[in-house]
C-alpha cells in the first residue's frame, strides 16, 4: 500500500483552495491538520460519528440524575434522620443535588468521549503532519493511491501550491 | 493571514509566559505576601480557635463568609460570560474568554478556602461530603449548605474541565514551540491533540454541549449560594429575589474583575492588538447593564419589604440605611449603582483608566454589598433583645486580604504558565476579519 502524501502549506487560504481543487478531481478521502479551526478544517468531509457526543453526554446526565436519587434516597433512609413527620423522602429538595449531578456526570462524560474519540480518529495523519510540518502550517494528507492512475496529475496540480 | 501572521499571534501571546518584567515580580511578591500573611493569621486562629474573630450571638457570619460570598460571585462570571459569548460567537470571546475562565477557576479555589476558616477545626471539613464513615452518618441532603458543597463541586470540576478543553490547541502548540521541561509537560497536557481535521470537528461539537452544560449550572450553582440566605426565615433573607438578585450580582462582581485583570494583562505584556479598546467598551456596557439590573433588584428588596406588612422585614430595611452600619449602605450604593451610571459616556467607556477606577469600585461595593445583607439581618433580627453589633477582628481582615493575595497569586502563576490569550481562536478570529476587510474592499 503506498504512503500517503503530505503536502504543507504557509497560508490556510491556498490550503483551503487545494481542498476544492481536490474535491473537483474527485478526491474526497484527504485529511487536513491545522493549528486553528480555519475553514479549511471543515472541507474534508470528515463529520465523522459526532452525533455519538449528544448520546454520550445524555447517557451521563442519566446516570448522574440516577446516582444524585439513589445516595438521597438510599443515605436518608438508612440514617434514620429525625423528620418529624414529613416524608423522609423530600424529593423537592433533593432536586437542587439531582441537578447539579445530572450536569456534572454529563460535562464529564461530554468531555472523556471528546478525549477517547480523538485519540481513535488521530490515526497516523497526526505523526505524518507532525513530522513534516511547524506547529503554525496547514498540512494536507492525501493517501498514496490517489496518486497512481489516470487522476494522479490532476491530484499534483491540485496541491502544487504547497511543498510536499 | 498566512504562516508569519501565525507565528507573531503565537510569539505574542507565548511571550506572556516567557517575558518576566519588574511589574510581574512586583505584583506576585505582594500577592504572595498577602497570601503569608493571611496564612499566619489563619493559623492564629486554628492555634487559638475562632474566639479570635468578631463573631458573636447573634452575628456568626461575618466578613470571612461574605469574601466566600464574593468570591463565589466573582467566580460565575467567568466560565457563565465566556460560554455566552460563544454561543453568541462574539470577538470579545477571543480575547477575555480565556482569562474569565482560569479566574472562575481560581476565585472558586480561594472562595472554598473560607468555609472551611469559618468552621474553626478546618481539619474536619470533610465531614460535609458524602462518603461512608464509622458513625453512620450521611450529610443531610435537604440542608441547602449541603446544596452548596454539590454545586461548588461540580461547577468548579466542570469550569476546569471547560477551561482545559478549550486549551488543547494552544496546549498542542506548544509541546511543540517550547523546549525543557515544558516540552513534555505541554505534551503530556495535551492528550494528544494534533489539530486534525477529525479532532477539530469533534472539538467544536463537544465545546456547544460542554457550554450548554456550563450555562445552567453557573445560574445555578449562584442561586444555591443565595438560598444558604433565603431559604432560612430571616428578615431580609427570606425572599424570592434572592436567587436571580445573586446571579445578576455574580455577573456584575466578574465583570468588575475582569475589566481589571484584562487591564492588567494588557498593559504588562504590551498585547494591545488583542485586547482591544473596543473589547473594554463593550466590557463596560455589560457592567453598567449588570448595575442596572443591581440597583432594581435593590429597590425591588426596598418595596417588598415595606409593602408586604411584615415588621421585622420592615425594621431590617429601615435599619440598613439609617443605623449602624449606614455607612456600608451608602457605599454599596455609591459604587454599585451610582459609579457605574459613568458608562453612559462615551468618553469615560473608552477610558481605560476610568473604566479600572469604575471596576474598583464595584468589586468593594460588591464586598461590602455581601458584608451588609449578611451582617444587618443577623445583627437586626425578630427580637430586638438579640440585636448585636459585629466588628471584624485583625485576624479575619488579614485572612480576607489573604484570600486577595492567593487569587491573585494563582492568577499571576497560571499566565506564566498558560497563554492567556486562547492563540488558536485568536488566529481564527484574525483569519475571519481578513477575509471580511477583503469582502468590505472588493465590494467597494
Amino acid at each position: 500500500m503506498p504512503e500517503p502524501v503530505v503536502t504543507v502549506f504557509e497560508d490556510p487560504d491556498a490550503a483551503e483552495r487545494a481542498l476544492h481543487r481536490l474535491q473537483e478531481a474527485e478526491v474526497t478521502d484527504a485529511r487536513v491538520v491545522s493549528p486553528a479551526p480555519f475553514p479549511v478544517v471543515h472541507l474534508t468531509g470528515r463529520p465523522g460519528p459526532w452525533p455519538v457526543l449528544n448520546k454520550v453526554a445524555l447517557a451521563g446526565a442519566i446516570t448522574g440524575l440516577t446516582t444524585a436519587a439513589l445516595l438521597e434516597a438510599l443515605t436518608s433512609r438508612s440514617m434514620g434522620l429525625v423528620v418529624g413527620g414529613k416524608p423522609i423522602l423530600a424529593w423537592p429538595a433533593f432536586g437542587v443535588i439531582m441537578f447539579e449531578l445530572t450536569m456534572l456526570f454529563a460535562g464529564v462524560a461530554n468531555f472523556l468521549a471528546l478525549v477517547v474519540l480523538s485519540a481513535a480518529t488521530r490515526g497516523r495523519v497526526a505523526e505524518a503532519a507532525r513530522a513534516a510540518a511547524n506547529s503554525e502550517q496547514i498540512v494536507v494528507v492525501v493517501p498514496g493511491e490517489r496518486f497512481e492512475g489516470p487522476g494522479a496529475a490532476a491530484v499534483r496540480a491540485a496541491l502544487g501550491e504547497g511543498r510536499s | 493571514v498566512d504562516t508569519r501572521e501565525v507565528i507573531r499571534i503565537e510569539r505574542d501571546i507565548i511571550a506572556t509566559m516567557s517575558r518576566t518584567g519588574w511589574r510581574y515580580r512586583v505584583g506576585l511578591g505582594l500577592s504572595a505576601g498577602m497570601v503569608v500573611v493571611g496564612g499566619i493569621a489563619w493559623s492564629l486562629a486554628l492555634r487559638r480557635g475562632l474566639g479570635v474573630f468578631g463573631l458573636n450571638e447573634p452575628v456568626m457570619w461575618g466578613a470571612l463568609i461574605t469574601t466566600f460570598v464574593f468570591f463565589i460571585g466573582v467566580s460565575h462570571s467567568g466560565t457563565l460570560v465566556s460560554a455566552i459569548l460563544y454561543f453568541a460567537r462574539s470577538p470579545l470571546r477571543a480575547a477575555i474568554g480565556r482569562s474569565a475562565e482560569a479566574m472562575t477557576v481560581i476565585t472558586i479555589l480561594t472562595a472554598g478556602l473560607y468555609p472551611i476558616i469559618h468552621i474553626g477545626r478546618s481539619w474536619l471539613f470533610y465531614f460535609v461530603l458524602a462518603y461512608p464513615s464509622q458513625r453512620q452518618l450521611w450529610p443531610n441532603f435537604r440542608s441547602p449548605l449541603t446544596w452548596d458543597v454539590f454545586a461548588i463541586s461540580s461547577y468548579v470540576t466542570v469550569s476546569a474541565l471547560f477551561l482545559y478543553m478549550g486549551m488543547l490547541p494552544d496546549l498542542a502548540m506548544l509541546s511543540r514551540r517550547v523546549n525543557g521541561w515544558r516540552r513534555p509537560f505541554f505534551r503530556a497536557l495535551s492528550l494528544g491533540f494534533s489539530g486534525t481535521d477529525a479532532e477539530w470537528a469533534l472539538l467544536e461539537k463537544a465545546y456547544p454541549i460542554f457550554a450548554g452544560v456550563v450555562i445552567p449550572l453557573a445560574v445555578s450553582v449562584h442561586s444555591v449560594v443565595s438560598w444558604d440566605f433565603a431559604m432560612s426565615v430571616m428578615p431580609g433573607w427570606h425572599s424570592s429575589i434572592f436567587a436571580p438578585y445573586f446571579v445578576a450580582g455574580a455577573i456584575f462582581s466578574g465583570i468588575a474583575m475582569a475589566i481589571l485583570l484584562l487591564a492588567g494583562l494588557r498593559r504588562g505584556y504590551r498585547l494591545e492588538r488583542y485586547i482591544r479598546p473596543g473589547h473594554f467598551e463593550m466590557l463596560s456596557k455589560l457592567l453598567l447593564a449588570a448595575s442596572l439590573v443591581m440597583t432594581f433588584t435593590y429597590a425591588t428588596e426596598f418595596f417588598m419589604a415595606f409593602f408586604h406588612g411584615s415588621a421585622a422585614e420592615a425594621e431590617v430595611f429601615r435599619w440598613r440605611p439609617t443605623g449602624a452600619y449606614a455607612w456600608v449602605f451608602w457605599l454599596v450604593i455609591a459604587c454599585n449603582s451610582a459609579a457605574p451610571l459613568a458608562c453612559f459616556w462615551g468618553r469615560v467607556r473608552r477610558s481605560l483608566p476610568a473604566l479600572v477606577i469604575i471596576s474598583v469600585l464595584v468589586s468593594v461595593g460588591m464586598w461590602f454589598e455581601r458584608f451588609l445583607f449578611i451582617v444587618t439581618t443577623l445583627a437586626h433580627t425578630y427580637l430586638p433583645q438579640n440585636w448585636g453589633l459585629y466588628r471584624p477582628t485583625v485576624p479575619e481582615v488579614l485572612i480576607c486580604l489573604g484570600g486577595f493575595g492567593w487569587f491573585f497569586t494563582l492568577f499571576l502563576l497560571f499566565i506564566k504558565i498558560f497563554p492567556s490569550i486562547s492563540v488558536a481562536e485568536t488566529m481564527e478570529r484574525e483569519h475571519a476579519a481578513a477575509h471580511s476587510a477583503e469582502l468590505e474592499a472588493n465590494h467597494a
